[in-house]
């Protein structure tokens, strides 16, 4: 049977224009659903296909833009409709004569010898047309922007899919996406549910980007992984605006382009939207589009049959050029791609337990925040990408890989690259990542490759092949070389493109190995040779294990290793040594131009302001001063504050008396300063009991402002500032207790109800519940009753707070509430929230209305405290 | 194909609107005897006072300034807001007719109109003999800011939070008065604008709202389950035209039925 496949980015194909304006010439009301004319008009909707191959288009799009369950509720009507936009499209096909079969077309899809005058005059009379089964957006943003989860769009989508597919569509056409994340549901629905060539277009706007912000080169890579059959643009712009992102698209696309314009700009005139490029017009316009060159072009918005024909007419002469491939490798998030292979890119190290005493803990407690947090670190310090590695036994990894993956995309542009050895947490990720994603790791064993590969090839995604296979780690380049190439041919047999490979040469400590380093390095060089141009990718700071002052080791290699071609560091871009390192390295390496970052970073930084580590002198009688240096050196790396800090000891010398420090606690807590706040606690930490600065400073400071909260004379920006300083002073008081856990006050249980996804009220009240040593569990927003009662019982929480800012969600509290009250009789429950009032809290059976954070924290204190 | 809908009547949605006077449907607040700090200056060279007050309004400030510190913070905050904004608008006019007392029906026969039930509304819109229906949005990155603002910097997500609040009223304002200057040109007038969600006027008409106007497609806006617009920062509302000027007609503060107590209600 005849296959689309054999024609797309075979030859130059002409899509159809736009239906909507067709149809309401024809009586479709303005707001209402026109996929319903498939079922009440279907002569007009033969008419306008019809209309469409009489001027010569070889793509012929259903009329189902808009159908999917959000929509058409009803399963039933869902199915009829598609169903019957695509049997109408093939009707009207094959009455023109256009079937592949009935047009001459042989067993491989070429026309017969006859015909072939036809193609080279430009009529398309025995031209083979085809059906695509048109897939618009739902209307609902997904999460976490929107509320409709990825899943459920992917569902959406496959049903779909499914329908068209059964009633004969010949591919599947996924257009007008302004959000990457549903193209890529979309995209994933229809490799899934079906074997149709699929086609995705997006939406960008006059700047090149997606609504949501994806850019030309973040989409291709993304779409690329998902193995779309071919890419481009439609609707928004008219051809002329579109040149420049076309342009964009054709230097980096990798497969046959798609190019689907409006017909210019709208304009609003006499009560109808106009749009005023003509046809002529319009063919001009394409002429400088197809020398790009694209492949598939057609019309969206405004263009007619007309416009269709001119653009035939005028394209068709010209000679085809295929899509080439650009052999780019490159990483996505849902706005940015990196690419890799120029400048060498950090991967920030620091999300990964190992070695992390708090790190672990974070994970016990679902600490999200606390992981989120290292990540906007590592953003700004200069991570090009995020390494995410969640691995700790005692948890379900899974999960929490989707989970941190889940939130950390949807706070940081950054591509993230998906760190784990169990192949369920790799499928999550890799499944709900919005983007095309970096995979740590693949190795040269069969089984790793077995588990590994196949999840790669399916979601896309550069994937880092490490060095060592059933023999162990080659001590020798040659042998890692051998590994290397073992790992390129299994990624060819699963389908995995040679330049969407990564190799890691393995960095073992020179303290075990005086070799080491040289090895990894002549490995590093050996996949660079010739034409191989492998990428390579090394985790630094191996190479020091063991010895003292690691990070002097660890920049000294990454600057061998860039000097080699090192595509990608796996760093700590925390540290001042590893990244001095790095930036000299790239100005040395003609990887930063004319040293302009180089410069940027460096030329305001005073000359004495960093203290570097000095080696020990050899002499046995200085040993005090070797002590000291050592002290202060590492006391300046582990801060990384030595300038400023050197600034403020003036005014706390060592001689500040207890109550001086104590009042200097309370005052900076006061006006919400947290560094400050959190160095006078260090050093108030030498003369006073923590539980003595607890009760003698943080509490009254934050009494104190809670007060002026209450009575009006301190606002809510200054209450969270002074929360802040007290939790940065409680973090390093904790640090200074460890061992001594002061047990919380209360277990708490904080949610936004389900139906509301405001939070912001409810995360002060948190922070502030924290000041005042309680524990919360933070349940998050839009929770059903069913997760808050589970928790409460199994937990054992006597107190939960619940907010709402909606007057409609009112009614999910009350369902929480009466869930409570069958579940877990014994628990309390207050309420608060913008919409919230005593008679809201009385009326749906609330224990406590709390009409701010402190009326909260005093409640609380009633519950607990038994007063 | 996809679906092509008239969408705008007038400047189309993607040109930015000229900078207005400020003489906008809502008064500024009068300054309160203060007890806290000092006198109402400029905030920051690049921040409109208009729109400062206003951000320290939804902050809860009622009529007193921040301190420096704080203000600072708003300066910074408004700053990567206002590169963060995509801003964006469309409306559209529809007949508008009264079946009965309380009763409004939009939209001509040509139309898939709707119904509302709103005595409020009904009293906003009576003696008109169409309706603009307007939406307004600032984009997604606003909401981006303050997710990422959420994780470590409280002070600065509620910041962001009241900001963005401000500025997609302030937007919107500009967008009703250029409105309103059309309508000038051809003698008729406008009523104050009414949204959804206030008084008796059903959120639930969020739904006919993004219907007429496609707003998914032509502003990027869409709704949640619980008929919350996203990106969150956007603003629907019905402005009523009428060929006589309205008398009296009660704006801003004084049409919401929110108790005195509410905490952002401006004097």
């Amino acid at each position: 049977m005849f296959d689309f496949r054999a024609k797309l980015g075979r030859e130059l194909l002409i899509n159809d224009g736009g239906m909507g304006s067709l149809l309401q010439a024809r009586g479709l009301k303005g707001g209402e659903l026109p996929e319903r004319w498939n079922i009440t008009h279907p002569d007009d909707i033969i008419a306008v296909h019809t209309a469409y191959l009489e001027a010569g288009a070889d793509m012929i799009t259903t009329n189902t833009f808009g159908a999917n369950a959000l929509k058409y509720p009803d399963p039933d009507e869902l199915r009829a409709v598609v169903r019957r936009g695509v049997e109408l499209a093939a009707e009207a096909r094959d009455r023109a004569g256009r079937s592949p079969v009935s047009s001459g077309a042989d067993e491989a899809g070429c026309p017969s010898s006859d015909s072939s005058s036809d193609l080279s005059s430009g009529r398309s009379s025995r031209r083979p047309a085809f059906v695509g089964l048109d897939i618009g957006p739902t209307g609902k943003l997904l999460a976490p922007m929107g509320d409709l989860p990825f899943e459920r769009a992917v569902e959406l989508f496959s049903e779909v899919v499914r329908i068209g597919a059964e009633a004969g569509a010949d591919y599947v056409i996924i257009e007008t996406m302004s959000d990457a994340y549903e193209a890529k549901a979309a995209a994933l629905a229809a490799k899934e549910s079906c074997s149709l060539p699929v086609i995705v277009t997006v939406t960008f706007d006059g700047r090149g980007k997606l609504l949501t912000g994806g850019s030309v080169d973040s989409v291709t890579a993304t779409l690329e992984g998902l193995k779309v059959d071919a890419l481009g643009v439609n609707c928004g712009l008219g051809p002329v605006q579109l040149l420049p992102i076309v342009k964009r698209l054709t230097e980096i696309a990798s497969v046959p382009v798609v190019v689907n314009p409006n017909a210019g700009l709208p304009r609003y005139e006499n009560g109808a939207t106009v749009y005023d490029v003509g046809p002529e017009e319009f063919a001009k316009a394409m002429l400088d589009i197809a020398a790009l060159p694209v492949q598939v072009m057609g019309g969206c918005c405004g263009t007619t049959p007309d416009h269709i024909r001119a653009l035939a007419d005028a394209v068709r002469p010209l000679p085809f050029i295929p899509a080439s491939e650009k052999q780019r490798t490159v990483v996505s998030s849902f706005s940015r791609a990196v690419e890799l292979g120029r400048r060498t890119v950090i991967i920030g190290e620091r999300i990964n337990p190992t070695g992390k005493k708090a790190f672990k803990q974070a994970l016990r407690d679902r600490n999200i925040d606390y992981i989120l947090n290292e990540g906007l670190a590592q953003e700004s310090a200069g991570a090009d990408i995020l390494d995410v590695n969640v691995g700790l036994p005692e948890i379900d990894e899974p999960a929490m890989m989707a989970e941190v993956v889940d939130r950390l995309q949807s706070v940081t542009p950054l591509p993230l690259q998906i760190d784990t050895s169990d192949p369920a947490a790799l499928e999550r990720a890799l499944r709900l990542y919005n983007g095309k994603a970096m995979v740590n790791s693949v190795n040269g064993t069969r089984e790793s490759i077995e588990k590994v590969m196949p999840v790669v090839a399916r979601y896309g995604g550069v994937l880092v092949g490490l060095c060592l296979d059933e023999s162990g780690i080659p001590d020798t380049a040659e042998g890692r070389v051998a590994v290397a190439l073992k790992i390129y041919a299994a990624a060819e047999e699963y389908g995995i493109p040679a330049k969407d490979i990564i190799i890691d040469a393995l960095a073992l400590t020179v303290s075990s190995d005086g070799r080491s380093a040289l090895t990894t390095l002549e490995t590093l060089g050996q996949l660079k040779d010739g034409s191989r141009n492998g990428l390579t990718i090394l985790g630094v700071s191996n190479i020091s294990f063991g010895l003292p002052h690691r990070e002097l080791v660890n920049a000294a290699f990454l600057g061998m290793a860039m000097e080699r071609g090192l595509s990608a560091a796996i760093m700590n871009p925390l540290n001042p040594e590893m990244m001095n390192a790095y930036r000299s390295s790239l100005a040395l390496l003609a990887m930063d131009e004319n040293c302009m970052d180089y410069i940027a970073a460096y030329a305001g930084v005073p000359a004495a302001a960093s203290p570097s580590v000095q080696a020990s002198p050899r002499a046995a009688g200085s040993s005090a001063g070797a002590a000291s240096s050592g002290a202060a050196s590492s006391a300046a790396a582990s801060s990384g504050a030595a300038s400023s800090g050197a600034a403020d000891a003036a005014v706390f010398s060592d001689k500040a008396s207890p109550e001086e420090l104590s009042s200097a606690l309370r005052e900076s807590v006061r006006r919400g300063l947290s560094d400050k706040a959190a160095r006078i606690t260090a050093q108030a930490l030498a003369s006073f009991d923590p539980l003595d600065l607890i009760n003698a400073a943080l509490i009254p400071a934050l009494d104190e402002v809670g007060r002026g909260f209450e009575q009006g004379t301190v606002f809510l920006p200054q209450l969270l500032l002074s929360a802040d300083a007290a939790k940065a002073a409680f973090e390093k008081i904790k640090e200074g207790m460890a061992g001594s856990a002061s047990e919380p006050k209360g277990r708490i249980i904080l949610a936004t109800v389900k139906g509301d996804i405001h939070d912001i009220g409810k995360n002060i009240v948190k922070v502030m519940l924290e000041n005042y040593s309680y524990e919360v569990i933070d349940l998050g927003k839009d929770v059903p009753p069913e997760v808050i009662a589970d928790t409460a019982v199994r937990e054992n929480i006597r107190l939960v707070g619940l907010s709402a800012l909606m007057t409609t969600t009112v009614v999910s509290m009350e369902d929480t509430i009466k869930l409570l009250r069958e579940r877990k009789p014994d628990t309390l429950v207050v309420v608060g929230g913008a919409v919230m009032t005593e008679e809201y809290a009385a009326a749906i059976g609330a224990d406590y209305y709390a009409a701010d954070a402190m009326a909260t924290v005093r409640y609380a204190d009633k519950v607990f405290g038994g007063e | 194909m996809s679906m092509d809908r008239s969408f705008g009547s007038g400047p189309s949605s993607e040109q930015p609107a000229a900078a207005l006077p400020e003489a906008g449907l809502r008064e500024p607040a009068a300054a309160q005897p203060e007890t806290g700090t000092r006198e109402p200056a400029a905030a920051q060279p690049d921040l409109p006072a208009s729109l400062y007050r206003e951000i320290c309004r939804y902050l809860g400030y009622r009529g007193i300034t921040p301190d420096d510190e704080i203000r600072e913070r708003i300066g910074r905050n408004f700053r990567a807001l206002r590169d963060a904004a995509g801003k964006r608008s469309v409306f559209r006019a529809f007949p508008v007719s009264f079946p009965a007392e309380g009763t409004i029906r939009i939209g001509s026969p040509a139309d898939a109109g709707f119904e509302v039930r709103s005595r409020d509304l009904y009293r906003n819109l009576r003696g008109c003999s169409e309706v603009i229906l307007l939406a307004v949005t600032i984009g997604p990155g606003p909401d981006l800011l303050v997710r990422r603002a959420e994780v470590g910097d409280l002070p600065g997500a509620a910041i962001l939070q009241a900001a963005g609040a401000a500025m997609a009223e302030e937007y919107c304002d500009e967008v009703n008065r250029s409105l309103e200057e059309q309508a000038r040109g051809e003698n008729r007038f406008l009523r104050p604008r009414y949204s959804p969600g206030y008084g008796d006027f059903s959120l639930e008409f969020q739904k006919d709202f993004s219907r007429l106007l496609d707003m998914p497609r032509t502003i990027g806006v869409s709704l949640t389950d619980s008929l919350l617009m996203v990106p969150s920062k956007s603003i629907t509302a019905v402005i009523g035209v009428s060929d006589t000027p309205p008398e009296c007609a009660a704006r801003g503060c004084d049409t919401c039925g929110a108790s005195g107590s509410c905490p952002y209600r401006a004097t």
